[in-house]
């Protein structure tokens, strides 16, 4: 089996000024991942555009299956420079609903360091923004 | 009904049945009470009433499903509508009694 090369993430802003400029990359596998369009189409985040950002971010959100595991790891590594992680939502955070599921990833952070995790099944997009700034202005 | 917010707990109406942790899909509430013997007056023996020590919800697992909200017998769980309560570590989404309470603000 093949896995896939170029991962399949959308790239985000934050909206306004918020103090940070970061790209969301958005690395949707499951429902978790209407939220974050929810958040796009309220406005919170906006289409990328191309400018340097201080912070990179893979935006994990939905199901890891062990099956999907590399594919994870793969869309880290296809994004530049330093890559902040972070859990959006039960599933990626523990595996969520599916904590008794022997093909399922029990979070994340078994595959990778995660910076900041987003509680919810499915979080709210207020959540998301919340959890994204919680993260970056703590980062040094 | 929900505005899709978090679950808190009023801990003053808990008994410690444990019904909400063992209806829970997920297992994620612990509980943890001990028994103490209440002496009344007149009365043939003590009674004895079940003391809350801990209760946490791990929002990690939690798939906000409210089925410990609807279970509990005394409505010591409610629906509370914040939403920011990320944390930068897993054991950050285990959130204790206290904060619990805290979600429901005064009316």
């Amino acid at each position: 089996m093949k896995w896939v090369t170029s991962p399949p993430a959308s790239a985000y802003r934050l909206a306004g000024d918020l103090g940070v400029r970061v790209v969301v990359a958005n690395l949707g596998l499951a429902c978790c991942s209407m939220e974050v369009e929810a958040a796009v189409a309220r406005g919170l985040l906006v289409p990328d555009d191309g400018q340097d950002p201080e912070s990179t971010v893979l935006l994990v959100s939905g199901t890891v299956t062990d099956a999907l595991a590399p594919a994870v790891l793969s869309a880290r590594d296809h994004l530049d420079g330093e890559v902040v992680v972070v859990s959006f939502g039960a599933c990626a955070s523990t595996g969520g609903p599916y904590w008794d599921a022997p093909t399922v990833t029990k979070g994340i952070d078994q595959l990778l360091p995660v910076a900041g995790y987003v509680p919810g099944c499915p979080p709210r997009p207020e959540a998301l923004v919340a959890g994204l700034l919680d993260v970056l202005r703590d980062r040094p | 009904m929900t505005v899709r917010g978090v679950i808190a707990l009023i801990p003053d109406a808990c008994t410690s049945c444990m019904l909400c942790v063992r209806e829970c899909p997920t297992w994620c509430i612990s509980l943890q009470a001990h028994p103490e013997q209440v002496v009344d007056e007149g009365a043939r023996r003590p009674r004895t009433v079940n003391v809350l020590d801990a209760f946490a919800i791990d929002f990690g697992l939690c798939m906000y499903c409210g089925i410990c909200v609807d279970v509990c017998p005394f409505d010591a769980l409610e629906w509370a509508p914040d939403h920011d309560y990320g944390a930068a570590t897993r054991a950050g989404l285990v959130q204790p009694m206290e904060r619990l309470a805290a979600w429901l603000a005064p009316p």
